[in-house]
């Protein structure tokens, strides 16, 4: 019976390889961690004699090496959806950054400004920290100026439907001058509280586009 | 008796729901309180690599100053990671404040701005607008304060495993450009290399002073060592037995790795009592730390060790350590005759109790092969099936 439990494998049930739950193992500290799959030469060149190099004749089986850190911040301390969107904050706005500059190669000259919405007016701010630097990074001029729009245009915007709302916001940034024509205005929108990726968008001589 | 019974029930009803609703509050109550808790306690976890971050910032600026001549910057933000208060808050504020006063060769200095952080109402042409003052710089240069000055904001957010600083500096004009931003970031399983502010450190350097304090003063220490050593009376109780020994031994002690895992040592001895005895003595040892993989600086560290001695000892005292039965008439012999001399090896086992590099206290059992069957001196207890004819103890001074 023993021996039945061990050849096959059922043992790996009750005492699973860390960081899979198990007996020794808590839902909690699994939970805690942070953990990406690595491939053996990645591994090897992120954690030089950690993670040994597949050899040149190769290796029987596959090897999977899952890296793990500890969060930073505990779990429950903020929503999943803010949790989730704040986790990889840097990729995503490194990314919108390199999607703006790379799509739109005419507009690298111009003063870019950026906006953030999210339901969390927290995480919104964080947003558009993060994306002005990434801009910046990116070698792209930035200015902290906040466009601004009329009472009456507040209030048209908010009784119309997500998408039709952002084209009419950019067209009266346009009208109204808040986005001059040497200036570009990047949005990074959360589009449902239940979502958890980011949308970007580019509003340019009063016209409004989706980067992604 | 139907609508009494149903009137019952209702007030039964309506205090069964009041109790209920009390208990839900309590319940909101306490799970607040947890949560307040918790926060707290990540707060101080966050705080020390927060701390490293902006330290790395102003390390940043001295390296290589935004500005070339000192210039007056508001600190307009510092926003930490959504979740934690603003306790954290104040505490960073009041660290970049202390850290950009205490180097100026940042040429940042910090002003006092009242009116950037107040609320402002600003009504034009194009309209009214309600902002901070910093986010309106034209109102700014209505309240008579300066235009031309800059604004830091800083911006903290954990984001996974990594904690993450965001810096921007925006020139307060009406078009507000970002003159500088840059991002940084740290692992939540590096440890914070808690810099001193008046001798900010590059990262590099900072792990290299903390290598070097946990090297202590190098691999090689001089240890001065004081020893007793107790020899174990004859069993039958008969004889003189040989007197305590008291030692004072110096060499070198020598560690492998910088964990000091494994060390050894090779010390020379000298000991005196006037009409008594004297002696000399060469020794060496091999320990190994039981308390860990590494020595560690705030607690102190247990090493087994043997050792191999080789003692020659002279004197009116030294006669016990002869392998023959002490009589009267050999006694007058030494009296008329030199003093005797006998040589002799032995063995040690024993622990080592070192705290930090200085100071070291130890015991050990010593056995002296060829005095094994010797009637002047007995056995203090067997080991390994050894008898072990001494015990010892050392106090340790190491420089």
């Amino acid at each position: 019976m023993l021996s039945v439990f061990l050849s096959a494998g059922l043992w790996r049930l009750v005492f699973p390889a860390a960081p899979a739950p198990g007996v020794l193992w808590s839902r909690d500290r699994s939970r805690a961690m942070d953990c990406v799959r690595v491939g053996a030469e990645e591994g090897n060149r992120s954690y030089p004699g950690q993670i040994a190099p597949t050899p040149p004749r190769g290796r029987m089986g596959t090897t999977d090496t899952v890296v793990c850190t500890e969060r930073m911040l505990r779990r429950d301390l903020r929503s999943p959806q803010d949790e989730a969107v704040l986790t990889d904050l840097q990729a995503t706005v490194s990314a919108l950054a390199s999607a703006a500059r790379s799509q739109r190669p005419d507009l690298v000259g111009r003063t870019w400004l950026v906006e953030a919405h999210d339901p969390s007016t927290q995480v919104s701010a964080k947003l558009r920290f993060a994306t002005q630097n990434a801009l910046a990074d990116n070698g792209l001029a930035v200015s902290d100026r906040t466009p601004v729009l009329a009472v009456g245009d507040v209030d048209v915007l908010t009784r119309l439907p997500p998408d039709q709302a952002y084209a009419v916001a950019c067209e009266r940034y346009g009208a109204n001058g808040s986005v001059a024509d040497d200036q570009v205005l990047m949005a990074i929108i959360r589009r449902d509280p239940r979502e958890t990726s980011l949308h970007g968008g580019l509003c340019v001589d009063g016209q409004w586009t989706w980067l992604r | 008796m139907t609508a009494v019974l149903r009137a019952l029930g209702l007030v039964l009803g309506l205090v069964g729901a009041t109790g209920v609703a009390r208990a839900d509050e309590r319940t909101d109550g306490l799970q607040q309180a947890q949560l307040d808790r918790l926060r707290a306690e990540v707060a101080g976890e966050v705080q020390l690599v927060a701390y490293d971050l902006v330290d790395e910032l102003v390390y940043g600026w001295i390296q290589d100053p935004v500005f070339s001549e000192p210039t007056s910057v508001v600190l307009a933000g510092v926003t930490v990671p959504v979740g934690l208060g603003t306790g954290l808050q104040a505490l960073l504020e009041n660290h970049i404040t202390g850290l950009l006063t205490q180097n100026p060769s940042t040429q940042v200095q910090l002003v006092h701005c009242p009116s950037c952080t107040a609320v402002v109402i600003h009504s034009g042409p194009e309209g009214t607008v309600l902002s901070r003052g910093i986010d309106n710089p034209e109102v700014l240069g209505a309240f008579g304060e300066s235009t031309g000055k800059h604004a830091l904001y800083i911006d903290i957010e954990a984001e996974g495993a990594w904690l993450v600083l965001r810096a921007r500096i925006t020139r307060l004009t009406p078009d507000r450009p970002i003159v500088w931003s840059h991002t940084l970031a740290t692992s939540a399983s590096a440890p914070a290399l808690l810099r001193q502010s008046t001798d900010l450190k590059s990262a590099e350097d900072a792990r290299e002073e903390y290598l070097k304090a946990l090297r202590g003063r190098g691999s090689l220490t001089v240890p001065l060592r004081f020893a007793v050593r107790t020899y174990a009376r004859p069993e039958d109780d008969q004889g003189i037995g040989a007197p305590p020994f008291l030692w004072l031994q110096s060499g070198v002690e020598l560690s492998a790795t910088d964990a000091r895992a494994w060390t050894s040592s090779l010390l020379v001895g000298y000991s005196v009592v006037p009409q008594a005895y004297q002696g000399l003595m060469a020794q060496a040892r091999l320990q190994r730390l039981v308390t860990g993989r590494a020595r560690s600086l705030t607690h102190p560290d247990l090493y087994a060790f043997v050792g191999a001695a080789v003692m020659t000892v002279w004197g009116p005292a030294t006669a016990p350590f002869r392998e023959r039965v002490l009589t009267a008439d050999q006694l007058l012999v030494d009296t008329a005759q030199d003093d005797p001399r006998e040589t002799f090896g032995a063995f040690q086992l024993g622990l080592d109790l070192r705290l930090g590099n200085r100071v070291g206290m130890s015991a050990f059992l010593e056995t002296i092969p060829s005095l094994r069957d010797s009637p002047n001196i007995g056995v203090t207890t067997y080991l390994l099936g050894l008898p072990f004819q001494v015990l010892g103890a050392e106090v340790t001074f190491c420089f």
